[in-house]
């Protein structure tokens, strides 16, 4: 009776709503073009700059975490190894061959593919727990052996190139080449997730997450697919690291792989919305000038604070919208459906 | 034969849920599992599906060993099973749904969609194609869970009680869901409660009961055996004549 | 002799990690939920005793304030947060303890700055000559009551009714609510016994040992290596696992260096993935 017209109107609020996202995301991403020029006449501009280059890496690297922990399902809370791999491959070649830091990429994104499988590998054919834990486990682990070895700068880190020897270096005393630099990869990173969640991989990981048996008796590899998504996202995350690298020029296991990055990475994701698209990036515009004034409030012991409030806003999340923004989004925008076709109701029996 | 499983037993830390099960399926029957609960049925199809691995005997799938290989394999070879409890999956629509089933065997996305919204065409979901599965009932999921394993074009179908649960127009149109499944070559396992449902469906028809297979033919002669008849109303009639 | 030394110090430190492995083993078997925020509750049980000894309570007190104090948390914790993320999807049930970790962790760092302190002297003080090995008194009494409280633990799970209500719940919860058992109830008191179990630990060993709020990252980390060791919810694969690890950990600083005593371990647990997954005593998965 009201099946057809019921269902032509959501297929056509569907198209309404798929029409605005793609204009909206238009808007964004022209919006975060002109971003350093719209703040460069400002007399802040140089820290405007600089937030905003930190916004886009704290993106992208919530991107990167997303593919394995939102898309897939599997939350890696040690997701700093494959952040540190990438940060310390780039300046390690500098620093003991003399290298352009940006050569290291690779290097990083294999060792992370690498170590990706080791964690992957055995836990993933186990309950979802095991790969959690194994994340924290191997993250300590690394962390702890890196602070010991000398060829790594041990406690103290590695530097990179404190003036540019050429273009080739990346160095740039301004941020808004960083800032390009990583709007560039962020666009990467987004365009191959979109294309990744439309292709049959991408069906399969929302299976795996959304039910995991299930996803089994349809014929999907669960065990191959989750590696393969956490080995794409472990070589973003190291092309992330590399990047902050460059721009920051120095790395020490704090920095580079302590737990904090790894919260950095989760909270970001799941605040915008684990799973979506643009969830991450949402995430990082909210949270990095969040950090930065929570900073400058809670001063000297500021950042103890700070990990306070996210620890509160992780749990606040999980308990009442594990789907971010997202889905508090979602979820108004459905009551306002209801609350349209409610009234139409009233209209028509009127 | 299309599905052989020999002297299959499975036993849970010391329990003996399964004892010595055997089953032969040819391509094109429809064969019933019966029983009540507890009897085996269930573990003797999740050892089918792929779900459990047997502790003991062998499986195999048109001549294929399947023993003790996972889901995935099961249904990559042709077997697919539904679920009990339908296990959609929530946050995707119908459509995405059933894809992910279609995806085994299309790679392509375009392809793979079409035969999905075939499937969603057979079991009359069409119109809520862009739906998310969430916001479905109970018949709408158990519709959704059969278009979904529909779409991995199996061979061998496991209907895991089905058509519990559902009022009796819609068993009938369950029925002849079955039917028309079964029309286009799909051979059928059920395992169902209802007896009018495997009375009307099933071709032969097995019983289980405490773990073993008490009785095995046709579904009349069946139900005339003592032995069937013990297993599912002994216990109501000794409770009975307990309260007198 | 040394070497016997670090095996003594070493199984005295493990009762230690067998008693709050217990805690963390019996939710992860009940619930099929690993609590990220175990550690902090170690930690806080350290600080409870702390804060005994600021009320002037004497060392005897310390494990059963810390027990009452921790066990309300958990409590708190599971009507408050755990129960609405158990029927959730993953993402949510591990953030949820995960933000509670940071929020203890770095409310700790406020409260209690991050220089690591001990409690003053008391009649727990000193060292015990045993043929020849030298212990601190207070690391035997920890150790020792650790054990027994572990094995305590073990049985009042196994041997008493309200023991096997829990493990009722935990077998089948639709079966247990038929029997007369609340759910909810058994689970709430679940935690409240877990996070008690990590209480009392910590506060056994704040008698014996230096500690900070940073220890919880480090008391979590094996805490998940002990139950996956131990296998998945079994309380006496825990005991036996924390045990295995005092002593590898000890072992390790003696033979190798104390900077890679927690290299070894962590090596350890990626070595139980590979190799064992269901680990001592677990049941295997499928």
């Amino acid at each position: 009776m009201t099946a057809p017209a019921g269902a032509a109107s959501a297929a056509a609020a569907q198209g309404a709503g798929v029409r605005g996202t793609a204009w909206a995301a238009g808007v964004l991403w022209v919006a975060l073009l002109l971003y350093p020029l719209a703040v460069g006449t400002t007399s802040s501009a140089a820290f405007l700059q600089d937030v905003g280059a930190t916004v886009l890496l704290a993106a992208i690297t919530a991107c990167a975490w997303n593919i394995v922990g939102g898309y897939a399902g599997q939350v890696s809370v040690g997701h700093a190894i494959f952040f540190g791999i990438g940060a310390y491959a780039s300046l390690a070649v500098y620093s003991w061959w003399e290298l352009p830091p940006v050569t290291g990429i690779p290097a990083g994104v294999v060792v992370a593919a690498l170590t990706a499988l080791v964690i992957g590998a055995p836990t993933f054919r186990l309950q979802g727990h095991y790969f959690s834990m194994a994340t924290i486990a191997v993250a300590e682990l690394i962390r702890l052996l890196v602070s010991n070895w000398d060829w790594l700068g041990a406690a103290i880190g590695i530097q990179g190139p404190a003036t540019p020897r050429g273009w080739w270096d990346l160095i740039y005393r301004s941020a808004v080449p960083y800032y390009y630099m990583y709007l560039a990869v962020l666009a990467l990173v987004i365009g191959v997730t979109w294309q990744l969640a439309r292709s049959r991989f991408g069906f399969y990981l929302r299976a795996i997450r959304s039910d995991e048996r299930a996803a089994r008796s349809l014929g999907v590899p669960v065990r191959r697919t989750k590696l393969l998504a956490l080995m794409l996202s472990a070589a973003f995350t190291a092309v992330a690291g590399s990047l902050y690298a460059l721009k920051v020029g120095f790395v020490n296991p704090e920095s580079g792989l302590g737990i904090l990055v790894s919260v950095q990475m989760i909270i970001t994701a799941a605040l915008g919305g684990a799973g979506t698209l643009y969830g991450p990036l949402l995430g990082a515009i909210i949270l990095v000038p969040l950090q930065s004034a929570t900073n400058t409030w809670f001063g000297g012991s500021g950042s103890g604070l700070t990990y306070v409030l996210y620890g509160g806003i992780i749990m606040l999340l999980a308990r009442f919208a594990p789907g971010g923004l997202a889905e508090v989004w979602q979820r108004w925008l459905a009551r306002r459906r209801v609350a349209r076709r409610e009234r139409k109701h009233v209209i028509n029996a009127a | 034969m299309l599905l052989e499983a020999e002297n299959v037993s499975r036993s849970f830390l010391g329990f003996v849920a399964l004892d010595d099960a055997n089953l032969t399926v040819a391509p094109g029957e429809i064969v019933g599992l019966i029983g009540p609960n507890g009897a085996g049925k269930s573990t003797f199809f999740n050892c089918i599906a792929g779900d459990l691995r047997p502790s003991g005997g062998r499986i195999r799938f048109d001549a294929v060993d399947v023993t003790g290989l996972p889901a995935e394999a099961h249904a990559e070879l042709g077997i697919g099973r539904t679920f009990q409890v339908p296990a959609a999956f929530e946050d995707m629509t119908l459509l995405e749904n059933v894809m992910v089933g279609s995806f085994l065997r299309h790679r392509q996305r375009a392809r793979a969609r079409d035969k999905a919204l075939q499937m969603l065409r057979l079991t009359g979901l069409e119109a809520q194609a862009g739906q998310r599965a969430r916001g479905l009932g109970t018949p709408g999921r158990k519709r959704l869970e059969i278009a979904r394993v529909l779409a991995t074009e199996p061979r061998l179908l496991l209907l895991d009680e089905a058509l519990a649960g559902l009022t009796p127009v819609e068993i009938q149109q369950a029925i002849r869901l079955v039917r028309e499944i079964h029309a286009t070559g799909v051979t059928i396992v059920i395992v169902e409660h209802i007896m009018e449902v495997i009375l009307t469906l099933a071709q032969r028809v097995m019983v289980f009961n405490h773990g073993r297979t008490i009785a095995h033919g046709a579904p009349e002669e069946v139900m005339k055996d003592p032995q069937v008849v013990e297993a599912y109303l002994g216990h109501h009639r000794r409770r009975r004549g307990a309260v007198a | 002799m040394l070497l016997l030394q670090a095996t003594v110090s070493g199984l005295l430190l493990g009762a230690v990690y067998a008693l709050f492995s217990s805690g963390l083993t019996l939710i992860w078997g009940m619930m099929n939920f690993i609590n990220f925020a175990h550690g902090e509750f170690v930690m806080l049980g350290m600080y409870a005793a702390l804060l005994a000894t600021w009320a002037g309570l004497g060392p005897a007190l310390f494990a059963p304030f810390a027990a009452a104090v921790l066990f309300v948390l958990g409590a708190l914790v599971y009507f408050g947060l755990i129960k609405h993320v158990l029927r959730g999807p993953m993402l949510a049930q591990i953030l949820s303890t995960f933000g509670l970790a940071l929020l203890l962790r770095y409310s700790s760092f406020f409260v209690f700055k991050s220089d690591f302190r001990t409690l003053p002297d008391s009649e727990l003080s000193g060292t015990i000559n045993a043929f020849g090995i030298f212990i601190a008194r207070s690391q035997l009494v920890a150790g020792v009551a650790a054990a027994v409280l572990a094995l305590g633990m073990h049985f009042l799970l196994t041997r008493t009714a309200l023991g096997s209500r829990m493990l009722a719940v935990a077998e089948d919860r639709s079966a247990a609510m038929l029997m007369g058992i609340r759910p909810d109830r058994m689970q709430a008191l679940a935690w409240g016994l877990s996070a008690a179990s990590a209480g009392i630990a910590g506060a056994l060993m704040a008698i014996a040992y230096p500690f900070s709020p940073s220890v919880g990252e480090t008391f979590a980390l094996t805490a998940f290596v002990v139950v996956t060791l131990g296998g998945f919810g079994s309380v006496p694969g825990a005991m036996i696992a924390g045990l295995v690890i005092g002593l590898t950990e000890a072992l390790a600083a003696f033979l190798i260096g104390p900077v890679y005593k927690d290299v070894v371990v962590y090596g350890l647990f990626v070595a139980v993935l590979w190799l064992r997954p269901h680990g001592l005593l677990g049941a295997r998965a499928r």
